[in-house]
């Protein structure tokens, strides 16, 4: 009844033709999306008074729709657009957004995994070069240092001013040798090339002597570094004079006059 | 335009939301001749009616999304828009509606020989029977749906009550509607 009121009211016609006030209007949009018949007749209304607007056209001069569309197209005119279709489509845009994020994040973790196992592999790789640059440097600060120990020998050998004086073995080890340099004229520097004298017995230590007036004055220990490693020439005590040199096997830490066998002697 | 996509009212109404140009050119080709009959029914120099016509179609697509389909029909929205933008730009001016519309009804004549854009349907088969429709008829829904009158204006216009304006419109409707129906 009501409905039927409604429509035969003139109220819809008003409201097409755009003369319904806004509290019309609004009841109308209300009344319109709740009763069908009233939404169908608005709608009639509408198709009849566009069918009559369109028996009136007139055709706009051909310049227009170039104008309008260089217009359109001219950015200072779209600064108020806002995106009208995100509204439409916004449930399938978050549906492809997650869809989408899910992937990212499958995608992030299978590169995690691969990138983390390439970067076990480096970092191992680097920590084996680490350590073989350092054997490989340790090596060479060995080579270096017995290569200076060698220049030094070397040195004392060559030497012009040394004077060798070969110490020859006795009864305690008769294939035992050892070689003096004495600087006898410029330093008095002794040196002893130890290489020829067997393994001292374990606690046990090669003591040098000058033989000076017929007695015998130390001259230091002959410093074992390692065991197994060949002795090197070292420096030893001073004498002013000396007449004979010997090396005799004392307990280990030397001891003030000889006590033990005599290995090597050797007269100048 | 012969084998041009045809949109359905539908059709037109998404893609203008997604800003699609060859929507707008499509909707430019079959509505600017309905919108520029309003608009020359009000005004009466050319170029001013032109230049109304451009900012018409540049306010539609830059306000498009103001449109809601649940609301009516898309034609509805743009002769509304077009009809007021035609008066606000006369007020603007100085004219004043009464002269210029008395001086329009007595020239809608006129529109008639000049028009050549309604190519849709038997046009003059159409204004003949539109031209049954009674005098005061026809002129109510003219003042209100071409000229903007309110429905003071009508009352006054054509010296009737105020309140009988909303009946006789939907009567005159109604009979323009019965002539259109079949078409």
């Amino acid at each position: 009844m009501e409905i039927k009121e409604i429509i035969s009211s003139g109220l819809l016609e008003l409201y097409v033709l755009g003369m319904a006030n806004e509290n019309e209007i609004a009841e109308l949009n209300a009344l319109a999306a709740k009763h069908p018949e009233i939404a169908a007749e608005i709608e009639a209304i509408e198709s009849g008074l566009e069918k009559y607007a369109r028996l009136y056209s007139v055709e706009p001069a051909v310049s227009a729709k170039e104008k309008i569309f260089s217009e359109i197209n001219n950015s200072s005119s779209q600064i108020n657009y806002t995106e009208p279709a995100a509204k439409v489509v916004s449930m399938s845009y978050w549906k492809y957004a997650a869809a989408a994020a899910i992937l990212l994040l499958i995608g992030s973790i299978v590169l995690n995994i691969v990138y983390y196992n390439k970067y076990d592999a480096a970092n191992k790789n680097y920590e084996a070069a680490v350590s073989e640059k350092k054997n490989a440097a340790d090596q060479l600060a060995a080579l270096e240092e017995s290569n200076k120990e060698m220049k030094n020998d070397m040195g004392v050998i060559q030497s012009k001013y040394s004077e060798p004086v070969a110490l020859h073995g006795l009864a305690a080890a008769p294939d035992a040798a050892a070689k003096i340099f004495w600087m006898k004229n410029t330093t008095h520097e002794v040196y002893i090339d130890p290489s020829n004298l067997p393994d001292p017995p374990a606690g046990k230590q090669y003591q040098f002597w000058g033989i000076v007036d017929g007695k015998a004055v130390d001259g230091g220990l002959i410093v074992i570094t390692k065991k197994g490693d060949k002795y090197r020439i070292q420096k030893m005590k001073n004498f002013g004079n000396a007449q004979a040199f010997a090396v005799t096997l004392e307990p280990a830490g030397g001891m003030p006059q000889p006590t033990g066998d005599m290995y090597v002697m050797g007269k100048l | 335009m012969a084998g041009e996509y045809k949109y359905s009212e539908e059709e037109l109404v998404l893609c203008l939301q997604r800003r699609d140009q060859k929507a707008f050119s499509y909707l430019y080709d079959n509505y600017a001749g309905a919108l520029n009959g309003i608009i020359c029914r009000m005004v009466e120099e050319p170029q001013l009616a032109e230049d109304i016509l451009q900012e018409a179609f540049v306010k539609i697509w830059n306000n498009f999304s103001q449109y809601d389909s649940s609301k009516g029909r898309l034609f509805t929205w743009m002769i509304n828009l077009t009809r007021n933008l035609t008066i606000d730009t006369l007020r603007s001016k100085g004219y004043k509606k009464q002269q210029k519309i008395s001086k329009d009804e007595n020239s809608v004549s006129n529109y008639h020989d000049k028009n050549y854009g309604a190519d849709k349907f038997d046009t003059l088969g159409l204004r003949k029977q539109v031209a049954n429709l009674k005098p005061e008829q026809k002129s109510i829904i003219d003042l209100a749906y071409f000229n903007g009158y309110t429905q003071e204006e009508i009352s006054k216009e054509m010296g009737i009550p105020l309140g009988t304006v909303k009946t006789r419109m939907r009567s005159a409707i109604m009979e323009l509607r019965k002539m259109l129906e079949y078409n």
